[in-house]
């Protein structure tokens, strides 16, 4: 899976290549506007993470390009501009997730997978890990073959530390993939507290592993004990 | 109106002075005709009805006793000879002696034509000064109307002007320079406004942008950070230390580039919407706290209230509104909507407020010292309040605080 990431702040960058990598992407980093209308030329991306201001153009234009070479190509924006239009804009020209600065690695690492997930088998498929089996299409949720069932939250809860195995994930980030960024309260964390005791309690009851390992102060990791 | 009173008070004053020259003119001529007739009575020393003075304009009464030597002038009517009118006249009243005895005498003018005279010159007057009257009103509406409606047209292409977006103002040239130079005038401060607004607008995007991505950096790292096996309890508590305090300050500088947003009246999309379905749509995303915190929900509602203005600040408003209610509300307590037409309120269980509720609505004004409340969430509502033409008003009866925007 090949990746290019279109960003002018080299430390940003870095970030998301070393991330990404880790997680068994190929990552391809351009710094400028022309550094990455050359690469969408030359190579072939799975998805590529666009920036929407560069210092010598603008994403949108990448973008565009990008959907008349290659249409299969997933498009994630990530910006600092957080208005509507912009978000509208890029939905409109052919981008598949806008995501606004500051966002968490492994919230973008979840959505390029789930990206991902959906060109290649057009969302119809299963996701396996150790004796965890989703079925994606159906919201169906079996641990070792054996249907538990889990609600709403729980269940985007265990996606997304499926799309982040082995990877320890902040508190915060949790919550603000459960319930967006307006629930800015002390007491979404609570809430992640029961939900993650709640999902672990049901894994645990149909014969599954403890795979939810606490960090102290910083948050949860979902691996295999 | 004035111009009104001023033609009266000219009509009023002619009519005044033609009287008294009239009266001067016959005063005259009835002082000489006195003299005439001293001057008979001198040389004749005697006095004959019909003699030499016609139509009895010479009365001469012999009176007794004593008499006072005076000269009067007096208005009076006599009646006429050949038919029943009485006519005016004006009379000279003076005392003298003829043959050793006194008389009084009164010599008479008529003033019929005199009068005649002032009623025609008053009734050409009238006409003349309501003639002048009228001409001057119908010119002025004219010329007004002509003369005025670039200027009308300009002050209405200037009502409708919007700095907001990106269509220059455009006066109405005419051949009338004064007005020429206002709307050069006008047009170089619309642009000038329009160029401000923009460079305000591109500078808080830019701003924002400037800080959220170095906040995006640390953010990053601190996750890349913490993926390392061999961190003690004190490198996990700096760390999020730092991840908190970067997650703060991205959304303080959020909120604030929201405040000034709606403070540039950046969100022009309307809408007519209805503020208590937003409300209830808004609640759905609260379900799992409300649940979490125990809190029960009561919706009252006795109609809708509609109202025409972005959406996305509505659901902004709406949204800070209950979250609001939520966070300083306790386990167990209780949360109330109630709306109707021309009302939403949201209603809480909470403690007293420790300060100045007129306060409550100023930026980084703070209830609890919770590191997770940025005391902005009020402010915005008020901002969006006042840009909307909403009023809101706090109230508290003990333990229910409510906020209410009609």
């Amino acid at each position: 899976m090949k990746i290019l990431v279109v960003e002018d702040e080299k430390g940003l960058a870095e970030s998301i290549t070393d991330y990404l990598s880790r997680e068994g992407f190929v990552c391809e980093v351009a710094n400028t506007f022309w550094q990455a209308d050359e690469k969408i030329s030359l190579y072939q991306y799975d998805c590529t993470i666009v920036d929407l201001t560069l210092p010598d153009g603008t994403g949108f234009d990448i973008i565009k390009t990008l959907k008349k070479i290659a249409a299969a190509t997933g498009i994630i924006i990530i910006s600092a501009r957080n208005t509507l239009e912009d978000k509208l804009k890029g939905l409109e020209i052919g981008s598949d997730d806008y995501m606004t600065k500051p966002f968490h690695l492994s919230e973008l690492n979840a959505r390029v997978k789930s990206l991902i997930r959906r060109r290649n088998f057009g969302g119809n498929n299963d996701m396996t890990w150790k004796d965890i089996r989703v079925n994606l299409p159906q919201r169906k949720v079996f641990i070792r073959d054996a249907e538990t069932t889990l609600s709403k939250k729980e269940y985007d809860l265990l996606l997304y530390f499926l799309s982040n195995i082995d990877v320890a994930l902040t508190k915060e980030s949790i919550a603000e993939h459960l319930w967006g960024d307006n629930m800015d309260s002390a007491d979404s964390l609570d809430m992640v507290y029961s939900h993650i005791k709640n999902l672990r309690r049901k894994i645990v009851e149909k014969g599954g592993k403890d795979y939810i390992q606490s960090i102290y102060g910083i948050g949860y990791k979902f691996t295999a004990p | 109106m004035a111009s009104l009173l001023i033609y009266a008070a000219v009509g009023i004053a002619f009519f005044w002075i033609i009287k008294f020259m009239i009266y001067d003119e016959v005063e005259s001529r009835l002082m000489v005709e006195k003299q005439d007739f001293e001057a008979y009575v001198r040389s004749n020393d005697t006095w004959s009805n019909n003699s030499y003075f016609v139509e009895n304009k010479i009365e001469v009464v012999p009176i007794f006793g004593k008499f006072k030597n005076e000269v009067a002038f007096t208005d009076t009517l006599i009646s006429n000879r050949y038919d029943e009118t009485a006519d005016p006249f004006r009379q000279l009243t003076f005392y003298t002696l003829i043959g050793g005895s006194p008389y009084r005498v009164a010599i008479r003018k008529s003033m019929i034509e005199s009068y005649k005279l002032i009623e025609a010159i008053s009734a050409a007057m009238i006409a003349f000064l309501g003639l002048l009257f009228v001409s001057t009103l119908i010119f002025h509406r004219v010329l007004s109307g002509k003369l005025w409606k670039p200027f009308y047209d300009s002050l209405a292409r200037i009502k409708d002007f919007d700095w907001t977006k990106n269509k220059p103002l455009e006066t109405v040239r005419s051949e009338i320079t004064e007005f020429n130079e206002l709307g050069d005038v006008m047009e170089k401060m619309a642009s000038k406004m329009q160029h401000d607004y923009r460079s305000l607008r591109e500078f808080t995007e830019n701003a924002s942008h400037e800080i959220q991505t170095p906040l995006a950096l640390i953010n990053a790292r601190v996750e890349q950070f913490i993926q390392s096996k061999d961190l003690g309890e004190n490198h996990t508590y700096w760390i999020e230390e730092i991840y908190h305090a970067a997650r703060r300050m991205s959304r303080l500088n959020q909120g604030l580039l929201l405040l000034a947003k709606i403070e540039n009246q950046q969100f022009t999309e309307q809408e007519e919407l209805d503020l208590s379905e937003v409300a209830l749509n808004k609640l759905k995303d609260f379900e799992d706290i409300l649940q979490h915190k125990d809190i029960r929900l009561t919706v009252q509602s006795t109609g809708s209230f509609r109202k025409v203005m972005s959406p996305a600040l509505a659901e902004i408003l709406l949204t800070n509104l209950i979250n609001n209610a939520i966070r300083h509300n306790y386990n167990g307590g209780e949360l109330r909507l109630e709306s109707g037409p021309d009302f939403v309120q949201v209603s809480n269980t909470g403690n007293p407020l420790k300060s100045d509720p007129e306060r409550l609505f100023e930026r980084f004004k703070k209830e609890s010292t919770g590191a997770e409340s940025l005391g902005l969430g009020l402010a915005i509502v008020k901002q969006i309040c006042d840009n909307c033409d909403l009023q809101i008003s706090y109230q508290y009866h003990e333990p229910v605080h409510s906020i209410r925007i009609t």
